[in-house]
Formats: structure tokens, sequence, C-alpha cells
């Protein structure tokens, strides 16, 4: 079981839940873990899959093929706002 | 002089480097955050800051006020990261990066960048490179409060 932290749009696309807590059992990867988030909540899944919302784990942007390991710290970070220059 | 006298004199505890970079949700001083930038070295001869404020309106709407959401732990480490690259590239003397959440209303502070060095040029550098530097890595979010609802902003340039 995983813990990821969800901010902004994404957060209000899981019905403002803070957290999600997903079991991995096909794969460990950060890729396996879009999947299945995918499968839960295709709005977030779509978005990751476009890259418009990216994951992290322990607190650096994560590759797809990285392996999510016990304890890890995970999130969903939607584009950050910074607003217009 | 007691030694808890002799500490405080040394390493005041409201100057290490933790008060360069904040995420607070309360609101700050420019004088002081000024202040706290000069008194870290007698070599500085140029200063120059960006502070961002709140506006009334994005994208031709009307915007009665944002909230700003952090990322806790990961901000910090990020614009702890833009401090020392700042300072390391730019050849600044100090950097100061701070950054407000929560409820802000229109007119008001968000985020305040200083840099200081010996020299304007490299003064002016590397505040704009720190604020451009945010805006691209740095996990907050704005959420803006319209007459027609709320809206996350994910726009950046």
């Amino acid at each position: 079981m995983v813990t990821i932290q969800l901010f902004g749009m994404t957060k209000m696309l899981a019905g403002n839940r803070g957290t999600l807590s997903l079991s991995l059992h096909d794969g460990k990867r950060v890729k396996d873990l879009v999947s299945v988030i995918d499968a839960a909540y295709p709005k977030i899944g779509e978005l990751l899959q476009k890259k418009k919302v990216l994951v992290s784990v322990n607190q650096e942007i994560a590759h797809e093929d990285l392996e999510v390991k016990d304890g890890d710290e995970i999130a969903l970070l939607p584009p950050f706002a910074g607003g217009n220059r | 002089m007691s030694l808890e006298q002799v500490t405080k004199a040394d390493r005041p505890a409201t100057d290490d480097d933790a008060m360069l970079v904040r995420v607070q949700r309360e609101d700050f001083s420019i004088d002081e955050e000024l202040t706290r930038v000069r008194r870290r070295s007698k070599r500085i001869g140029g200063i120059a800051t960006f502070l961002g404020t709140a506006r009334d309106r994005s994208k031709g709407k009307d915007v009665d006020g944002i909230t700003f959401e952090h990322y806790e732990g990961m901000a910090q480490k990020k614009l702890r990261e833009i401090r020392e690259r700042a300072i390391k590239d730019f050849g600044v003397i100090e950097v100061l990066v701070l950054h407000r959440y929560g409820e802000i209303t229109i007119g008001e502070n968000i985020v305040l960048i200083i840099a200081a060095a010996e020299h304007r040029a490299e003064a002016f550098r590397a505040c704009q490179w720190a604020i451009d530097e945010l805006k691209q890595i740095t996990p907050i979010w704005k959420l803006e409060h319209t007459p027609e609802g709320e809206v996350w902003v994910e726009e950046h340039p």
C-alpha cells in the first residue's frame, strides 16, 4: 500500500481528498502507479499521461521507470502556478 | 556575562540561514527582510528586490482573492536550492527567498526575492533568475477566487 499526497487541482479531482492510498500489484515502478491511478481516477490519469501532472518521489520529480519503495514520499504535482511574467 | 548571553550575541537565533528561505502564512516586512540581508556582509554594495503582489485581474477576469497551497518540505527544499544556486552561479553575496501561503487579499504581498551583491549588475541578474526559477520548480499552487467561482491557475511563462 502506498500513500500519495495530492495538491491543487488533483485534490479537487479526487473529491477533495488530500491523500490516496493505493495497492500496487503489477509492478512497483512510477508508471505502474500511474496505471493504478488511471483506473481509479481517470481524470487524474489523463493529466498524468499528458505530463500535465507529474509524480514526485521523495520530493524530486520522478521518471516513469523509477521503482517505488516502502516508505517513499510520493505526491502528484499539478502545474506550478507562479503567474505571468 | 552568562553563557546564554554569549551564545545569543554570537549567533542571533533570528539570523540563521533558515530565515533566508521561508514559506509562511503571515505577511512580511520588506524593511525587516532587507535589514536581515544587509547584516550578512559589509561587502554588499547593491541590492535588487522583487516583490510579487496579488492583483485583481487575471486573464481579463476579476479576482477577489487568492489562496496559495504549497507542498510542505519540497517547497522549502526547492527554495533552498534556488538560493544556493543563485549565490554560486551569479557571484552574489546573499539571497533571500520568501513566499506566503494561505489566503491572500488583493494588494497584499505574496513573494519576495532579495539579491545582494558587491555591484548592481549581478544583483539584478540573480534576482531575475531566482523569481523565474521559483515559478518553474517550486511546488506552490494558486487558487483564484473570481465572481464565477474558484480556478486553479496553471500557466506560467
